[in-house]
């Protein structure tokens, strides 16, 4: 006689899964008493079982009891549209500014920036653009999975995970570090909000479309599972 | 409780918190007390009280600590200082509507122009 009913009766109504967790574990350890109270008072096996189940109160008791606790509903489930609108573009610039901004340091470093700075050698170019690669099919994707993994813990809507992938891949997968011409003495980062031109796409498409795989990858396992499920 | 209504609201809280003035228990032992204490006249559907419980400790009135006792680990809830002072608001509350209820039923005069 297991709570799984009662987990997704409270997942879904936004009771946030470390507070279900929780109930659910006082709930087992509660009914583990009655049921020895059951048996001291003579019923046994699943008799002492149901009888104890039964103490314990009904599905609809026990999810009513914690719905009314408004202050455990989870961020998610309050404001979706904070967790899978407003933060995906927080963290891509906490992610852009990590990756680009580290390149930035390392040119300031050798001396590729700065009023009289040559311009950056070849294999800095290559170096700085493996990363932002790397940043794009490592740190974003990852990102893309915590936003997915968030919306099934509680039971959310495709679309909002969708939302946040989408976000995610239009802010990230458009940054770019333009490094200084000689003589000059910044470092360009940008971050586009646009889908990449055709053409781009087109001639760079070993390039950008893992990248979009990566991070659209996620929600698309959420959609499957879910049509297994229905 | 034997009846969900606004009537009883609050009496629940009110007898989890006297019950842990006096020592910390786990939530089988405050809903056994409960019923032993009130004739089970006051008794919840026991799994309901978990969610008040941890509504108090979110809102300072509990603490709680994970406590093995004869190979049996449960949850531990102890009174906090503010959890005492609540107490003392709501058995005010509950002693002034006992004495209108009093009043009330032993009828009389109304003395009412």
């Amino acid at each position: 006689m297991g709570f799984d009913d009662l987990r997704e009766r409270l997942l879904r109504g936004g009771v946030a899964p470390r507070h279900v967790r929780r109930y659910l574990r006082e709930l087992h350890e509660h009914l583990d008493d009655l049921t020895a109270q059951q048996r001291r008072a003579g019923y046994e096996g699943e008799d002492a079982a149901i009888r104890a189940r039964a103490r314990l109160g009904s599905d609809d008791e026990l999810a009513s009891a914690m719905l009314a606790q408004k202050q455990f509903r989870s961020w998610a489930a309050r404001a979706p549209w904070l967790v899978f609108v407003i933060l995906p573009p927080v963290v891509a610039v906490a992610i852009g500014m990590v990756f680009i901004g580290s390149l930035g340091l390392a040119g300031k470093y050798f001396g590729f920036l700065g009023t009289h700075a040559p311009s950056s050698p070849h294999w800095f170019q290559l170096l700085a653009a493996d990363i932002v690669a790397a940043c794009n099919l490592t740190a974003v994707p990852l990102s893309a999975i915590l936003f997915v993994a968030i919306a099934a813990r509680q039971r959310l809507k495709l679309i909002w995970p969708l939302i946040a992938s989408l976000l995610l891949l239009l802010l990230l997968v458009q940054s770019k570090a333009d490094f200084a011409a000689p003589g000059k003495s910044h470092l360009s980062i940008g971050l586009g909000l646009a889908l990449l031109p055709w053409t781009k796409i087109r001639d760079n498409w070993f390039q950008i479309g893992p990248q979009y795989v990566a991070i659209l990858l996620p929600v698309l396992w959420l959609w499957r599972r879910r049509l297994a499920k229905v | 409780m034997t009846e969900n209504s606004s009537f009883m609201s609050g009496l629940p809280e009110l007898a989890i918190l006297r019950l842990l003035q006096d020592q910390e228990m786990y939530g089988y032992e405050i809903v056994q007390a409960i019923a032993a204490r009130t004739g089970a006249v006051v008794s919840p559907g026991e799994g309901v009280i978990y969610p008040l419980l941890h509504g108090l400790e979110k809102s300072g009135a509990l603490k709680s600590r994970r406590k093995t006792v004869g190979g049996r680990s449960r949850v531990y809830y102890t009174l906090t200082a503010k959890g005492a002072k609540r107490l003392g608001s709501l058995s005010n509350r509950w002693s002034e509507l006992n004495g209108a209820v009093e009043a009330l039923l032993a009828g009389g005069a109304l003395g009412v122009r």
